[in-house]
């Protein structure tokens, strides 16, 4: 990787610079954390938006348009504006007086509001759900309604069944999302490690990892061999799931309505 | 006993307990961090055991964001003026790959799925690493031995084009933006999407009366897609102004990481606010002109 007459047309093909980054990544575990909180804030974000997202399609109540305000509000600012104060929040969180528990560096940063419709650009998937909803026909609910089925149930059982390609695609974002996220995550992580946040510090853990000093000096041209061996690994899992489920990012995304 | 309560109240309440989940969680999670942010840039903020302590300075924060610090007022300005031209670029070129690929050509799957790359390995770190690779080491170090990166071709290319005495501003420009070309396609995955589903909304009978009328393509794209694109060309620049604006690797974001990592809460609060206030101006400003351009459909 050294040799400067070596510009496009590798010379030899080797794994080594791969093994060696997915040894200083620390892969396995690195990865298992990841999928461990993207697969989770994931499912838990689909529902909590889906109600959500119901709840502003087929009802209408007072406040609605103030409320639905607030949503295109989170689309909007950005999630530097609020982080900080999260940070302190989440730091001392609980009731005041009652208990408090500190809760960075814990999943249930993302979780948290991930459970709450109110994770990784949220308002989105809201906005995604409303619109898909209000394309299906109004007959649906109200042959449910005429069958004896409470809204809930009408939700559970008719529409839902209904509404699987808008999960999907919200699910697959969603993970993509989650699993490219590196600001919220490096706001409320300490010690717990993601796939893009080692990533980020790749520089120093390579060099922890494989010379055992951070002192290191190393041009950017042998660098640029382990990060982006790096990049490769770390985009490699969403990389596949996008080969087998490319259709429903393309076509879902039309078809739930996302161009309002 | 039951009360009666009125069909559309019934159905209120009902959508009150979709939405409630939401609702406390947005409370928890989005209005009071709002509302904190903002009394933090109106404040001196002081970190005393985990503890936020503000003292209400009024605006003095603001002033001595947008008086002192150089480096900010300096980045604000770079990153409108970067948005200024990156955007109609943006928006004209998926404009451009989205009617192409509504085309029906074969591996027209496969040439969708690479524009839509981009959209999901976006990871922050890895575009910095990518983009730094192409300027690296399209640059400095083997600057001489590869002429793909080095940025004079573009000169060589005026030149063989014909074009003479530009001035060095367009040319600085022209470059600039030649130079930009990997981050306006690397940015375009989402409006290209959009475009493409406008496009395919375009009801078929339009192409053939277009046909029997004998309009060329190059009509039928003024006078039929434009006129249904349009709206979108409003929703897709809205789009691209707030993408690019909260881009977490925009210089003025980084600059305002930077303060909170100096634990100056409440500059980096006044930061964001006066960062968010001037997104919502210009994506104002731009909803407010596009608008008189727009066709709609009769209503």
């Amino acid at each position: 990787m050294n040799n400067p007459s070596v510009i496009w047309i590798p010379q030899n093909f080797t794994l080594n610079v791969i093994k060696d980054t997915i040894k200083a990544m620390d892969f396995g575990n690195t990865l298992k954390n990841t999928l461990f909180l993207n697969v989770g804030c994931s499912l838990v974000q689909v529902c909590s938006c889906a109600v959500t997202g119901y709840g502003f399609a087929r009802f209408s109540f007072k406040g609605k348009k103030f409320l639905f305000g607030i949503v295109i509000m989170m689309i909007i600012v950005p999630p530097q504006v609020i982080s900080l104060p999260l940070y302190t929040q989440f730091m001392n969180f609980g009731i005041k007086g009652l208990f408090t528990v500190n809760l960075i560096d814990s999943m249930l940063t993302m979780y948290l509001p991930a459970l709450t419709a109110n994770g990784i650009r949220s308002g989105l998937m809201i906005l995604i759900f409303r619109q898909f909803f209000k394309g299906l026909p109004k007959e649906l609910e109200d042959a449910a309604c005429i069958d004896g089925c409470g809204p809930f149930r009408t939700f559970v059982t008719v529409m839902i069944p209904n509404a699987i390609p808008a999960f999907l695609t919200v699910f697959l974002f969603s993970f993509v999302w989650y699993w490219n996220d590196h600001y919220m995550s490096s706001v409320f992580f300490t010690n717990t490690k993601t796939i893009a946040l080692v990533l980020k510090n790749l520089d120093s853990e390579l060099k922890k990892n494989l010379f055992n000093t951070v002192t290191v000096q190393l041009s950017s041209r042998e660098q640029i061999v382990w990060k982006e061996a790096g990049c490769l690994i770390s985009i490699a899992p969403v990389l596949l799931i996008y080969i087998f489920l490319q259709k429903h990012f393309t076509e879902g995304i039309v078809c739930s309505g996302l161009v309002m | 006993m039951k009360k009666k309560i009125p069909y559309s109240k019934k159905k209120a309440l009902y959508g009150y307990g979709f939405i409630s989940v939401w609702i406390v969680g947005t409370v928890i999670f989005f209005l009071i961090p709002l509302f904190k942010s903002l009394l933090f840039s109106f404040s001196e903020v002081t970190v005393d055991s985990g503890k936020t302590v503000t003292e209400w300075v009024g605006t003095d924060k603001y002033i001595k964001v947008l008086t002192e610090d150089e480096k900010y007022t300096e980045y604000l300005g770079d990153m409108l003026i970067e948005t200024l031209w990156k955007t109609p670029l943006i928006i004209i070129f998926s404009l451009f790959i989205a009617v192409l690929l509504n085309q029906n050509f074969r591996g027209r799957t496969l040439a969708r799925a690479v524009f839509f790359l981009p959209v999901i390995i976006v990871t922050g770190p890895v575009y910095k690493i990518i983009s730094n690779d192409m300027e690296t080491s399209g640059n400095n170090d083997i600057i001489n031995s590869s002429t793909m990166f080095s940025t004079d071709l573009i000169g060589e290319l005026l030149e063989f084009l014909g074009v003479y005495g530009i001035s060095d501003r367009t040319g600085a420009l022209i470059s600039e933006v030649a130079d930009n070309i990997f981050g306006i396609v690397w940015n375009s995955g989402i409006q290209i999407l959009i475009f493409l589903a406008s496009l395919q909304n375009i009801p078929r009978s339009a192409r053939e009366v277009a046909e029997i009328e004998g309009a060329t393509s190059w009509e039928y794209f003024w006078k039929v897609t434009f006129p249904y694109v349009s709206p979108f060309i409003l929703a897709n620049t809205v789009f691209t102004v707030i993408d690019s604006f909260t881009n977490p690797l925009n210089t003025v974001m980084e600059r305002i990481s930077d303060m909170r990592n100096e634990w100056a809460f409440g500059e980096a609060s006044a930061m964001s606010w006066i960062y968010f206030g001037v997104v919502m101006l210009i994506t104002g400003i731009i909803i407010f002109v596009l608008n008189k351009f727009i066709l709609r459909e009769s209503e």
